[in-house]
């Protein structure tokens, strides 16, 4: 039994996994409680670049090493990025350039996300895998 | 199945049965890695050239469970510029620090920010450490060396420098040993413990 869980977190840990989804930062394409996702981590663990701008990732927080976000990539390293375009978190005429090694990450709900405006460009090495699919939410109708 | 088959699976099934569990074990507990490059000369790796590399035992359980970083301890974590590559570093500093950066860095003094660490290796000019690309997320540290498996002359716990009666170290390697670490200590500012983040 103990192999079996072991060879089931494994699988889990490399090659792919379902999560659980909370928070409202990635609104109105999660909803902020309930949804269950699929996550690829083999994509990454093949090939860490394999990350293109408009993937949905998974990533261990910079600021919490303890905690595990998903978050938009919106740019790769060497882009020119607008920090904040909406003059919140950063002067609408602030521009990055993102180093080597190093991708942009934002939430779809900008008002209420904490993401790269807030800490700047993130590790790639950080990212964890590339959310593939969503599980409808099954007992909606319950509710 | 015909048990000629089977009997020549036989062999091999119990390694591949019980594969998954030792996976796991190495992952979650102790695992030996290979140490290579000069970044952290004299502590690893101290002779120049590079006959045989240090081997040593990375604990993982105290990171990945336990979440237990401490200044000085030897990690090793994936560089934040390349995925694929790990580094053997010394965290120097944590989370709310002041640390002077030796060597060309832009800033002179950095505040380590939440949820970052500071590390160095101890060989300044062959490192490639916080000096190059700042503070790095703690997220990224995978393993803390606990000893050294090889080579036979220097298996065990890293030597901690030897002191006679009257507090003064004993030889020469230790008295370089602790003005090294005299170094490092002097360039970094603890956080105080009303430090709050936010």
């Amino acid at each position: 039994v103990v192999n079996v869980a072991c060879a089931l977190h494994l699988f889990g840990e490399y090659v792919g996994r379902i999560s659980l989804m909370e928070g409202p930062s990635m609104l109105p394409t999660f909803n902020a409680h309930g949804d269950i996702v699929l996550e690829n981590r083999l994509a990454i663990r093949l090939n860490p670049d394999n990350i293109s701008r408009g993937d949905l990732v998974t990533l261990r927080s910079p600021i919490d090493p303890n905690r595990i976000i998903c978050k938009r990539v919106l740019g790769l390293p060497g882009d020119i990025i607008c920090v904040d375009p909406t003059g919140e978190k950063a002067p609408s005429t602030e521009h990055v350039v993102i180093p080597q090694g190093h991708i942009w990450i934002s939430g779809d709900n900008a008002a209420m996300s904490r993401d790269s405006r807030d800490y700047g460009p993130v590790s790639m090495s950080l990212v964890q895998a590339k959310v593939v699919a969503r599980v409808r939410q099954m007992f909606v109708l319950l509710s | 199945m015909s048990s000629a088959s089977a009997l020549r699976l036989g062999r091999a099934w119990p390694l591949l049965y019980w594969a998954p569990t030792g996976m796991v074990l190495l992952h979650y507990f102790y695992t030996p890695q290979v140490i290579t490059g000069r970044s952290m000369q004299p502590t690893l790796n101290p002779d120049s050239s590079q006959l045989w590399r240090d081997v040593g035992l990375f604990d993982r359980f105290s990171i990945h469970t336990r979440h237990s970083f401490n200044r000085g301890d030897i990690v090793s974590l994936r560089s934040p510029v390349d995925p694929r590559r790990m580094l053997v570093k010394r965290i120097v500093g944590l989370e709310g620090d002041f640390v002077l950066p030796r060597g060309p860095y832009p800033e002179d003094a950095v505040r380590v920010p939440e949820g970052h660490a500071w590390v160095e290796g101890d060989e300044g000019f062959h490192s490639d450490d916080s000096t190059r690309f700042g503070p790095v997320p703690l997220a990224l540290v995978d393993s803390k060396l606990v000893m050294l498996l090889w080579p036979w002359s220097r298996t065990g716990l890293l030597d901690q420098p030897n002191f006679t009666k009257d507090g003064t170290p004993m030889r020469r390697e230790d008295m370089a040993a602790l003005e090294r670490e005299r170094n490092r200590q002097m360039r970094v500012t603890r956080a105080s413990k009303t430090y709050n983040p936010s």
